[in-house]
């Protein structure tokens, strides 16, 4: 994943998740260290008590000689601890062993009495605890020492418990980041949502009213967008219809005057020039017409074009009729097979569209051919919208379908003033529709049938 | 047949001036909108050619104008612009047809005739479509000095496609037009009665068949 697919909320928590996890580890010594002195003292005090309690057994007789005198049962009670071995000594005044293992550290008088220390003895770590008994006969020094099984197993576990419980916070925290940032990020979703079910050609502002103050410089900026957009296509059509004007217009001047001057009967033997001349400016006007259509149906302009419920038996029917002159001229057979079908789009656009394909039709068909239209459902309760024009001419060999959509492409030795924009229109057209061009051949393999293929409006 | 024609370029209006008297019609040029207005305050004319792009008050506002002043004069929108909105603006404001620039010469004579046999046919009960006279009034038809004799039926299909020579009429519309007189008349029956009339008017007349729409009466065959 590149950092720009990466999602707000993924970077959030990998932002997070290092500095959290270092701030919670290095909060664990300092756990540790305030756990472990209360938990050292209560062991210490539990073992001191055992001190005082065997040197309750010392006694120092009036002669000045000490008796330490530990029954049996008491040593067991001393000694039964299922974790830890404890030991004793009782050292007399002059170093003499009074009782006890023989042995065990005996710690120097510390500042506390009972002092206590580490130590080793018969080969294990033992926590030792002395205690000063003064007598007549001088100090007796009383030592309990216990190995540190217990006190091990205890700071363990509360090491454990400590790490367990930032682990826990940790994913705490992460979890609730995530979460936040799913609820922060709602209006943003919204807003997504918002355009996501919007039409392509839909360039209204946004709805502003529930947007929050952070992300409403966004839908402004995309608002500002859609109207730099739409106000870019509307001044491209402007443009356009003024271009169209004053290309037509000397255009019209020029083919009228044509027309009269060989209809003149002093045009004698200029007419033939004059012909050519005519044909001429009707090849340069409807080039002109071609391209104009063209740029009208590019994206840039067509975004201006406002979508309508358009139904394609009425554009058929409309195009057969336009063309009826056209067909009649070239005795041939034009004729519609149209059942109703409605479709979002520019009525005047998709009638460009239709009227370059019969024009090509009827151009390449040769006399007593038959050119048909026909619209309807791609089959019965289909979503699609069908457009063809079918003729019976000499086709189009398969290998040229696809170039023959190319702007300015004319097939090599193709009759006709085409300029070989028209299938280029109908493509650009179809495309603005959300819909395809097919190139096929007509009935029994004959001729050709162009079919576009549109989204249908549900009847 | 008096025809003024309203268009600011002084080459395309010429070409329009002498190619329409040269068929026959009368025919006087203004440049702008105010000089029409001027114009029709004078005379009267039988077709208005309305160009839409002028100097000044262009040409919506001049069709506007005329119709709310209560003229219904014929007017032929003949125009650059294509565009399918300014075409719905035109014919909403009154115009009652639409020619895109640059057209040839006869299309351009047949809508001026077209056009004003229609205004004609309210007021005049006589139809001339090419060879085919009809006397709407008599029901009496004429191609050249022929008398031609019609049912009733072919009849009423002949004055709705004269009627609208030069557009074509959907079957749908021809079938109404018969089914007045009896009850289940099939568009079958339109076949029936447009070849008996192809057969009775000979083929100087031309019924046209749009396959899948209907049928267009010519001027020429």
């Amino acid at each position: 994943m590149t950092p720009a697919q990466m999602t707000i909320r993924r970077r959030l928590l990998l932002i997070l998740l290092g500095p959290l996890a270092l701030l919670l580890a290095a909060g664990i010594p300092i756990d540790y260290g305030a756990g472990m002195i209360p938990l050292s003292a209560a062991f210490d005090q539990a073992l001191a008590n055992e001190t005082l309690a065997v040197a309750a057994q010392v006694h120092a007789a009036d002669d000045g000689s000490i008796r330490f005198d530990l029954p049996q049962q008491a040593i067991d009670m001393l000694r039964a601890d299922k974790d830890d071995r404890v030991y004793y000594l009782v050292v007399g005044p002059s170093g003499e062993i009074l009782g006890g293992d023989a042995g065990l550290p005996v710690g120097e008088p510390g500042k506390t009495n009972p002092s206590f220390r580490d130590a080793v003895f018969a080969g294990a770590g033992v926590r030792a605890s002395s205690y000063r008994l003064a007598t007549p006969a001088g100090a007796v020094t009383i030592t309990v020492a216990e190995t540190t099984h217990k006190r091990e197993r205890a700071r363990q576990r509360m090491l454990a418990g400590i790490i367990l419980n930032d682990i826990v916070q940790l994913a705490g925290i992460l979890a609730l980041v995530w979460l936040g940032v799913r609820v922060g990020l709602r209006p943003l979703v919204a807003l997504r949502a918002q355009i996501d079910s919007r039409s392509a050609r839909d360039l209204a502002p946004l709805d502003e009213t529930d947007v929050p103050g952070e992300v409403a410089p966004l839908s402004r900026a995309l608002n500002r967008l859609f109207a730099t957009v739409r106000s870019t296509a509307q001044g491209q059509l402007q443009f356009l219809a003024n271009a169209a004007h004053q290309l037509r217009t000397p255009l019209a001047g020029l083919q009228t005057q044509f027309e009269l001057m060989i209809e003149d009967p002093a045009a004698g033997a200029s007419r033939g020039r004059l012909t050519n001349m005519l044909d001429s400016t009707r090849r340069l006007a409807h080039t002109a017409n071609q391209l104009l259509a063209l740029a009208r149906a590019e994206p840039t302009a067509a975004a201006a074009v406002d979508f309508r419920v358009v139904d394609l038996r009425e554009l058929a029917e409309d195009a057969v009729a336009r063309h009826f002159d056209m067909a009649v001229r070239r005795h041939i057979d034009l004729g519609v097979e149209a059942s109703s079908v409605h479709v979002s789009g520019s009525a005047w656009l998709l009638r460009e569209l239709l009227g370059n394909l019969v024009d090509n039709a009827l151009a390449y068909t040769p006399a007593e051919g038959r050119v048909t239209v026909r619209c309807g459902r791609v089959d019965s309760n289909a979503v699609e919208a069908f457009l063809e024009v079918e003729d019976d001419g000499p086709g189009i060999a398969p290998e040229h379908r696809e170039s023959v959509m190319k702007r300015f492409h004319r097939a090599p030795g193709t009759p006709g003033d085409g300029c070989g924009l028209g299938l280029a229109i109908v493509e650009e057209i179809a495309r603005g529709h959300h819909g395809s061009v097919h190139i096929g051949s007509g009935a029994d393999d004959r001729g050709t049938c162009v079919r576009i293929t549109l989204p249908a409006i549900p009847a | 047949m008096r025809i003024l024609i309203i268009e600011d370029d002084a080459l395309v209006a010429d070409g329009m001036r002498r190619g329409l008297s040269q068929s026959g019609f009368a025919v006087d040029h203004v440049g702008s909108a105010e000089l029409a207005e001027a114009a029709l305050q004078q005379e009267n004319f039988d077709l208005l050619l309305v160009d839409l792009g002028l100097p000044g008050a262009d040409g919506f506002d001049l069709v506007r104008r005329l119709r709310r002043g209560g003229k219904s004069t014929p007017v032929l929108i003949v125009t650059a612009r294509d565009a399918l909105a300014d075409r719905v603006s035109a014919l909403d404001l009154g115009a009652d047809d639409f020619l895109m620039k640059p057209f040839a010469l006869p299309e351009l004579a047949a809508r001026c005739r077209a056009l004003i046999r229609r205004s004609k046919s309210s007021s005049n009960s006589d139809l001339t479509i090419g060879p085919l006279r009809l006397d709407i009034a008599r029901r009496e038809t004429r191609v050249n000095a022929r008398a031609i004799d019609l049912t009733r039926r072919e009849w009423a299909i002949l004055e709705c496609l004269a009627l609208h020579a030069g557009q074509v009429v959907a079957k749908d519309r021809l079938q109404q037009a018969i089914s007045t007189w009896e009850d289940g008349i099939t568009t079958n029956a339109v076949e029936v009665y447009i070849s008996r009339l192809r057969g009775k008017l000979g083929d100087e007349v031309a019924i046209r068949t749009v396959r899948g729409l209907g049928y267009r009466l010519d001027e020429s065959a």
